[in-house]
This record gives C-alpha cells, structure tokens and sequence, in this order.
C-alpha cells in the first residue's frame, strides 16, 4: 500500500511534528511562565496584590483563549509574515502554536504556583524574603512537580494544535494526514498518522508524569 | 520598664479587617511590652485575635492603627526593605511547620541564610549545627515528608534561629503535636531561650503550655488584654473570667462538674504544701467532708502547685469553717462559679 518514498515523507514528517512541539512548547513557556508568575503575584492575595495588572492580563489572556485555534491561527497570519517571512509550513505553524499556547500555559503556569501553600509563602516572608526571592525560591521550586505534570499536558495540548495546524498549511504529520487522507481518500494514512500522534501523546504524556514523580519530595 | 530592657513593645494596636458587609474589628487596642530575654505567653480562646497579633509584631499583618517597636526600632514606621531586613531578627515558628516540602532538613535551615546572602559553605556549616543543637543531627538529608511532627517542629525552629535573631515568635507550635513531643518540643525552646538569651513569644490556647515554659503571659479576650502577670500570679488567683476559665479548665474534665455543681471551690496549695495532709486534717478537725473534683501538680518556674476543685458541703456553717481552716493555713480558695 505504502508508494515508494512513503516512508520518507512520514518520517520526515513525525521529526517536524516533533520539532514544532518541542519548539513551541518552550517559546510558550518562555512566555507563559513570567506570564503566569505575574498573574499569581498581582492577585489580591499574592504577595504583591495589583489588581489593574492582574485584570488586564486575565482578559488578555481570556480572549486568546477563547478564540478557536484554527480561526486565530489565520486571524494572526500578518503577524507571522512578519515574524518568519511566510504563513505555510513549520515554522509559521510555530509561531501560531506559541501565541495559541502561551495564554494556556500562564493559566497552567498559575493554576501549579496557586498549589503551593499561602503558610509557606509566609514563612519565607517572615524571615525577610523579597518578592522575587519568594518567585525563584519557594513559587517555582515548591510548585515543581505540579508545573511538570503541567508541561505534559501543554506539549500534548500543543501537539493536537499542531496537527490541527495541517489544515492551513502547517507541516508535520497533521500536514499529511490532512493531504492524503482526507483530500486523496486514502484512509489507511490517515489511520497510520492517528495511530502515530496518538504514540507520541502516550510518551510524552507518560514521561512527563514520571519525572514529575520523580522529582516530588512530597512521596 | 526601661526601655533599654524592652525587646518588643506594641502600642495602642488595633487591627481591622475589611469583610463582606462591612469591617471587623479583631484588636481593639493591645498594649504590651515584652522584656529582653523572657518567655512571654499569649493565651486565648479560639478566635481571640492570638494569631492576628503575633503576626502584627513583624508585620505579616499591617496593624490598622498602634505600633510596633522592635529593640527599640519602630517596625511599623519602617519603608519595605528595612522591614525585610529587621525580619531577620525575628524568627518565628508555626503550627503547620510550613516548611518547603522540595527542600532537605538542611536545605530548609540554608533557606534563610540564602535569603540574606550569607555564602553557602558557611550557611550549610551553620546549619548542621543547628539541626545539632534541635537534635536531629542524623536527619540532615531527610525531607520533611520523611520526618514526624516533632522533628518537622524541630526543624522549623533550626530553620528559625539560622539568621541569629534576637526574638522567636511561636504561634501554636505545639498544638498539632502528641503531649511528649509536646514536652521534647518546650523543652527545646527553653533550652533556646537559656542558651541562647532569644527573647520567646509563645501563643498558645493551652495553659499547660503556658505554666510549662513562660515567664509572664497575657490573656487575651476578645481582641483585648484581659490580664497580665507573672506566670505564677495568674495560675494562683485568675483575677478575671475568662483567667478563670482558662486555669480552672487546665487538665481537668471541667465540664462535668464546673457551673453545674453547688459550692465548689479551687483550691492552690504552694510549695511543700501539696505534700502534707491538710485536707485529711481539715476534714477531721472541722468533721465535715469535701469531694474531690479534680487535681493535679504543677511546676511553675521551679515552684511546685496543687490545685484541686473542691466540692463543700451544703451547710453553710460548717463550709465556712472549712474554708477558713484552709486560708488560715495558706491555702489560696476560690469559689468556682455556680450558673
Ligand atoms: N484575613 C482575615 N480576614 C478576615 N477576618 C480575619 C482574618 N484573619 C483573622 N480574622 C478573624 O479575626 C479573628 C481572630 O482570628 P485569629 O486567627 O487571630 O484568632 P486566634 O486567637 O489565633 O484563634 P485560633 O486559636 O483559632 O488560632 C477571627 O474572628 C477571625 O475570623
Ligand atoms: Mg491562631
């Protein structure tokens, strides 16, 4: 069934997936994250209450949110000219990922550092701790393992966009299954992409768990 | 008191909180000097405004009017960053432990050496010093998952004493612990407090606590000091209702007997007291007989008290003389009130 050069193009394609994952998943985060420690901080019971900030920031991030990623995907395409110099492949579908992701990781980011108990915040406040000092070590560091859990789901969050991303240019193995499947009827490829994202999802997923595991002191 | 011997002295605090449907009002006004060197109790009940105090002496909690001084320095007049840094010299323990669950025994007592940038090879050497002197010594590497109460208390105290403060603010430090870790846990802080010269505010709703380890204590009722004293003042004669509540309550079933029962009395016996028959005698040389309630010893700053609740009888004649023979022997009585 499979032509000659079939498997190129899927392997070609699965390593794409994979790099526009990864590549998003971290710009989302270097965004994200900051994002998301201010959201915590600027809340009316975080260490540093701005409720303006904090408003501002909510909505912004609601309304990205709640756009339906394909129709921001083409919504944004003048930005991503800009940005990469095209709107088609995986580059341009990279930076669609990381403008979709990032409001989604700041409210993962925020949900993990909400974990970390208000006492423990306090006490690093008694013994004189600054803002920042209680970001970088008792926020983050506590919320370690919640914020990797956290990660797994954002990278499979982000690789269903990713495939999603194949219906308006984007590359990878939604591309493929969007091209050979669905516009040339050929069903068989399209179940061997499914069969594959659906591989791929499980291993991320799992690892992240497990590192996440891992690295909890709490047992 | 002179203000040179005053570790920390609170004025006038008032503190109010902004709620559903208005403001509550939780202190209406503290005054209280604490001196250098003591250990000062606070007790309550439940919902008395303890915690809210001790959390205005270094300003987790803003004071809505009042202030606060701390050797001498006007913490509440202070800009953010030399409060953070007066902080330093104020440690302070909770009932949760709170520690950084991520962190080590030992990485938890670095914590606060990192945050005020003394170098790591001296911060770790500190450290396992001081988690000598709590006793865990073996535990350095555990996490506080790992540990049991006491111990996690024990490490929270380390952690506390690693910036040398000069106060140690303890509020319910050992409610959520066992009665002999209890104990371990006391005497460790007093241990602290002779070693070490910190100055120790325990907040507590025990008064066992309370005898077990302070100098002087202050009632609080209601957002207000009710009473103050020396330790030993207060055990003997609880001026007010609530002091009363407090003492008598202390170790006994209270609630079987107090308020429910005609004529019952609390009697303290001083010293060596405790050890002769005077109630023996009592009750032969005035041929009348008391039931016993409740009693027990205690140890009070290196004196030893016997409290009892006594039930007299009905007669009013014959329960006078009773009570008379006991005050005539120096026995303090009071009458337990009777709703
Ligand atoms: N942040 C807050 N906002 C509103 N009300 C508060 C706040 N903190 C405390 N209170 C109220 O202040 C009163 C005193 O609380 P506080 O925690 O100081 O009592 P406590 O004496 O420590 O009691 P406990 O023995 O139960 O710990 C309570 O009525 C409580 O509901
Ligand atoms: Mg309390």
């Amino acid at each position: 069934m499979f032509k000659e050069g079939m498997l190129a193009l899927v392997g070609a394609g699965f390593w794409e997936t994979i790099y526009m994952t990864l590549v998003s998943t971290f710009f989302a985060y270097l965004i994200g994250l900051p994002l998301g420690l201010i959201l915590v901080v600027t809340d009316k019971d975080g260490i540093r209450p701005m409720a303006l900030v904090h408003q501002v920031l909510g909505v912004l991030i609601n309304i990205i949110r709640s756009v339906p990623f394909l129709i921001l995907l083409v919504a944004i395409m003048p930005f991503t000219k800009a940005v990469v110099g095209t709107v088609i492949g995986a580059k341009a579908t990279i930076v669609g990922l990381l403008v979709a992701a990032a409001p989604f990781v700041a409210r993962m980011v925020e949900s993990s550092l909400k974990e970390v108990e208000k006492g423990v915040i306090e006490a690093a406040q008694s013994m004189g701790a600054s803002p920042l000092q209680i970001m970088l070590k008792v926020l983050l560091p506590e919320a370690k393992p919640s914020l990797l859990v956290g990660s797994a789901i954002a990278i499979t969050t982000i690789l269903g966009y990713s495939a999603m991303a194949g219906f308006v240019g984007g590359g990878g193995l939604g591309a493929i299954a969007i091209n050979y499947g669905y516009y040339r009827g050929q069903t068989d490829i399209m179940y061997i992409m499914v069969i594959l994202l659906v591989i791929i999802v499980q291993v991320f997923q799992e690892a992240g768990m497990r590192i996440s595991r891992h690295s909890d002191k709490r047992l | 008191m002179a203000e040179q011997n005053t570790m920390i002295r609170l004025s006038g605090i008032k503190k109010r909180f902004r709620q559903k449907g208005g403001e509550l009002e939780v202190l209406h006004g503290i005054d209280v000097e604490i001196a250098k060197g003591e250990i000062f109790g606070i007790i309550g009940l439940s919902g008395a405004g303890k915690s809210t105090l001790v959390r205005c002496i270094n300003l987790l909690e803003r004071p809505t009017a009042g202030k606060v001084y701390l050797d001498g320095v006007e913490l509440t007049a202070l800009p953010e960053r030399e409060l953070r840094q007066q902080r330093r010299s104020m440690g302070m323990i909770f009932q949760q432990f709170h520690l950084l669950m991520q962190r080590t025994a030992l990485e938890n007592v670095c914590f606060p050496m990192e945050i005020s940038g003394v170098p790591k090879a001296k911060a770790k050497e500190r450290a396992i010093e001081l988690l000598e002197l709590v006793g865990l010594a073996d535990r350095t590497d555990s996490y506080p998952a790992q540990l049991s109460g006491g111990q996690k208390q024990r490490v929270a105290i380390a952690r506390a004493l690693a910036t040398e403060p000069k106060v140690l603010l303890c509020d319910e430090a050992t409610s959520a612990l066992d009665p002999n870790t209890t104990a371990g846990v006391l005497a460790l802080l007093k241990d602290i407090n002779e070693r070490l010269g910190i100055t120790i505010v325990v907040i507590t709703h025990e008064m066992s606590v309370i005898q077990e380890i302070c100098n002087r204590v202050a009632i609080i009722d209601g957002g207000k000091i009710a009473e103050m004293g020396s330790v030993e003042e207060i055990f003997r004669t609880p001026k007010t209702k609530i002091g009363q509540e407090l003492v008598y309550h202390e170790g006994s079933n209270r609630e079987a007997y107090v308020g429910k029962l005609p004529h019952c009395y609390r009697v303290v016996f001083k010293g060596g007291i405790s050890n002769e028959p005077i109630l023996g005698r009592m009750m032969i040389d005035c041929n009348g007989v008391v039931n016993i309630l409740s009693g027990n010893t205690r140890h009070i700053e290196e004196q030893v008290y016997g409290q009892m609740i006594l039930q007299f009888p009905e007669e009013k004649e014959l329960r006078e003389k009773m009570i008379g023979y006991l005050i005539e022997k120096g026995v303090v009585v009071e009458e337990v009130e009777y709703v």
